[in-house]
């Protein structure tokens, strides 16, 4: 059965597992900003917000890479990032309108979460609930999508009170 | 290197140099990591007795564990150590918060701090970039301001260490903060800082932590996560938090109140984790640094005239020492003085125990309006209440001078047996919130704690037995389930002392307490195989455990440089020689009798004189600390053997 990746701030305690879980198994290391999924934290409200690339069906991306080195598995909606061609100039970064795609601390290539390929690890991390894969239905969707507004709209509130 | 990052940043802000120490690589198997080098550096650079709390020559050092950073589950825990401020002898308090994750980022162990300058100046550290910055934009400000302001120089992704006004006017139970609601509460680390005008340390760092062997490490890690869902005392922590267990521990007749003269509450409700729930007062669940768990709460209230308060807590402790101690028995009234306390970077034990002596002696009749500013002290009584924590952070008048010294200094002070409802032993540390006089493995680790009566050197929660898993602990130290109930005093010396020892371990990896010690995840024998899937050396479980050992009895040596003795090891007047006033054990006390019974056989189990309670050389030299016995026979401190 299809799957989906279910990501509630409300259950977020903040902790990191995510990222550090993510850092581990793609690189061998443990350094949050190599995490494919973020969580962009707020010390003063004790608030986190996951970002990380929702396989969305607009992928903004992709039309924003000057180069072309961006493209899309049609089932999954999972994108991946041909290292040969990407310049690093930073226009998928840019482009998402989630917030989900960070460059490599070391080699600026764009990072993007793949799902581990269908067996996401963060979730295994994410004792509190906040991260859960889970059997796809018509329902979960819609819950996915209103968690991922949720999300943006305290990430807006955030960041303009930053401003 | 592999595990740690392998350094140690220098500091002296008063001849303004900097330098960076590799680790030696024989401390990372003598002494591990966190709480365990940071003995051995206090050791070094202030054995001699005559380096008191406020010599510049004292330092302080602030180290993440073994293991931070990493997914270990909950090791994003930070140790500081210092001569402490409220007991004159070796102080270790230790914090979350995700401060001490990003100084491992930044590519340290450990920071030493040395020296004391002549003006407020705070640390940046980005990386391999440090600097000594002019704090006078901080001095001054709260806990909050101080955050929001480094935040505003450096980032928002920068972590934030620092201390409040409390610190600044070297208020005894002044607390280092840590990420805004976590602290470094006890023993008054932030007094030190205070003097030597440290307001604050702010870090950002980017350089990844490696592991030997990323696999096994992974295996291991996940082992103590799964461990950790399944212990309903985990669960219970992250749905109440640590005030979860409050109404519990009231049945017991174990939670004091009116300043340890009752402990039965009626009602005690509001008081409690799920009043938090209840009341929606709750907004948000919060982790340390990589904490699977997440105990800690962040509160929040709404409607009324108190409306937009909100901090990190209330915890267990400051339930009892600003709730059921004060007699203020309201959760809205404990979230105050509680934010107060955060926002004024004061220990929320300490100054709530400090008050209650106050209220008791105001109604004694040995304090007088004269003394308390005016104030018509009782119990119960809130807005007195915010006005003594006030009046202590900022020494106002005279009953913030008197209280902001602590109950050692205000009792002798005071006088007229004022000693007999100050809450504190020989060492002078204001004691947590727990009645050890039906609680015997408490009353003994509370009497030998080198820094203070206080549950925070060791915790022995396993000898109530409260769990299968805290029953088959008691069972393996003493080979006899049956000893799992705390209203024995037999084996009550090797539960402390095996509690020490893997207490010890848990902070040095950088883990947090709970998993090891009230919650079952973490245990010395995954600890010694997590520690070398990380670092590449091999112990086993006992290897492990004696490293814990090692640095006990460190501490124990640095307190006799001090000229502690047995003396040093008692209990607060009141709990040894007043009855408890209700529930299973009423009327019992902590006898010196009976503590004398107890300390006899951990001395004897520790191999530490009996009548000094002294560490012997061959004990010393046992654990490799010929070097410690060698300037404690200098100093004439050396048992005969």
């Amino acid at each position: 059965m299809e799957k989906l990746l279910l990501v509630d701030m409300d259950k977020c305690t903040s902790c990191m597992q995510c990222s550090l879980a993510c850092s581990l198994i793609k690189e061998d290391l443990f350094d949050p900003a190599r995490g494919r999924i973020k969580v962009l934290k707020k010390e003063e409200l004790a608030l986190g917000i996951e970002l990380l690339c929702e396989q969305c069906d607009t992928y903004p991306c992709i039309e924003a890479c000057p180069d072309g080195a961006l493209s899309r598995d049609e089932d999954t909606g999972i994108i991946s990032v041909d290292a040969e061609i990407c310049t690093q100039c930073g226009a998928c970064v840019e482009a998402c309108q989630y917030h989900g795609i960070r460059l490599h601390p070391e080699t600026d290539i764009p990072i993007i979460c793949d799902l581990c390929g269908g067996d996401p690890y963060c979730a295994k991390h994410c004792v509190p609930g906040a991260i859960v894969w889970v059997d796809k239905t018509d329902d979960l969707v819609k819950e996915k999508k209103k968690l991922r507004s949720a999300r943006m709209a305290m990430y807006r509130t955030v960041k303009k009170e930053a401003a | 290197m592999f595990g740690h990052q392998g350094k140690i940043l220098h500091v002296d802000i008063g001849k303004n140099k900097i330098w960076v120490e590799d680790i030696p690589e024989e401390w990372r198997k003598l002494y591990v990591g966190s709480r365990g080098i940071n003995a051995k550096l206090l050791w070094d650079y202030c054995k001699d007795p005559d380096i008191t709390w406020d010599d510049p020559r004292n330092i302080l050092i602030y180290a993440p564990g073994a293991l931070t950073g990493t997914t270990a589950p909950a090791s994003g825990r930070t140790s500081v150590t210092t001569v402490g401020c409220t007991t004159g002898l070796y102080l270790k308090s230790n914090t979350g918060g995700h401060w001490g994750a990003e100084l491992k980022f930044a590519g340290y162990d450990h920071i030493v701090v040395h020296g004391e300058s002549d003006k407020p100046v705070y640390i940046h550290i980005e990386d391999d970039h440090v600097e000594i910055k002019d704090a006078k934009d901080l001095w001054g400000k709260d806990i909050n301001e101080t955050d929001r302001l480094l935040k505003e120089w450096h980032g928002e992704e920068s972590r934030g260490l620092y201390i409040g006004p409390a610190g600044e006017n070297l208020v005894r139970a002044a607390s280092v903060h840590c990420s805004l609601y976590h602290a470094a509460g006890r023993g008054g680390a932030a007094t030190v800082m205070g003097k030597k005008k440290l307001k604050a340390i702010s870090v950002k760092g980017s350089k990844p932590l490696r592991v030997k062997d990323p696999k096994k490490f992974a295996e291991v890690a996940e082992e103590m996560r799964e461990l950790l869902r399944a212990d309903s005392g985990a669960q219970g922590l992250h749905e109440f938090g640590t005030a979860g267990s409050l109404a519990g521990v009231n049945e017991l007749h174990a939670f004091p109140g009116k300043n340890w003269q009752t402990g039965y509450t009626e009602n005690v409700f509001p008081i409690t984790g799920q009043a938090l729930n209840d009341g929606g007062y709750l907004k948000r669940r919060v982790a340390c640094f990589g904490c699977t768990i997440g105990c800690h709460r962040y509160s929040a209230i709404d409607k009324g005239p108190n409306a937009g308060i909100a901090s990190g807590g209330p915890e267990y402790e400051t339930f009892g020492a600003l709730g059921n101690g004060p007699g203020v028995i309201d959760t809205e009234g404990v979230i105050l003085a509680n934010e107060m306390c955060n926002r004024l970077g004061l220990d929320t034990i300490s100054a709530g125990g400090v008050a209650q002596w106050a209220i008791e002696s105001y109604e004694r009749g040995v304090l007088t309006k004269d003394d308390t500013n005016g104030l018509d002290l009782g119990w119960g009584k809130l807005p007195e209440l915010l006005e003594i924590i006030e009046a202590m952070a900022f020494r106002k008048g005279k009953l913030g001078d008197l209280l902001a010294d602590g109950l050692k200094i205000a009792a002798e002070k005071v006088g007229k047996d004022s000693y007999k409802w100050a809450i504190i032993n020989a060492k002078g540390l204001e004691q947590s919130n727990v009645e050890t006089r039906s609680a015997k493995a408490y009353a003994l680790a509370f009497a030998v704690n080198p820094r203070g009566n206080d549950h925070l050197m060791t915790e022995t929660f396993a000898e109530f037995g409260a769990s299968p898993e805290a029953i088959d602990v008691v069972g393996k130290i003493t080979g006899d389930k049956k000893w799992a109930s705390p209203h024995f005093t037999e084996f009550r010396a090797e539960i402390v002392r095996w509690h020490e020892d893997c207490y010890e371990i848990t902070e040095a990896l950088g883990f947090c307490v709970f998993t090891s010690t009230a919650a079952y995840g973490v245990n010395p024998d995954n600890m010694a195989r997590l520690y070398a899937a990380a670092t590449g050396i091999e112990m086993t479980e006992d290897e492990l455990m004696l490293t814990g050992r090692r640095v006990c009895t460190l501490e124990k040596a640095f307190n006799v440089t001090r000229g502690a003795t047995r003396a040093h090891d008692n209990l607060p007047w009141r709990l040894m020689n007043e009855g408890a006033a209700s529930g299973p054990l009423k009327g019992a006390t902590n006898s010196q009798e009976e503590l004398d019974e107890m300390l006899d056989e951990y001395y004897a189990l520790h191999e530490w004189d009996n009548e000094t309670s002294w560490p012997t050389r061959r004990t010393l030299e046992m654990l490799d600390l010929k070097d410690v016995a060698d300037y404690l026979e200098k100093l004439d401190k050396l048992p005969k053997e």
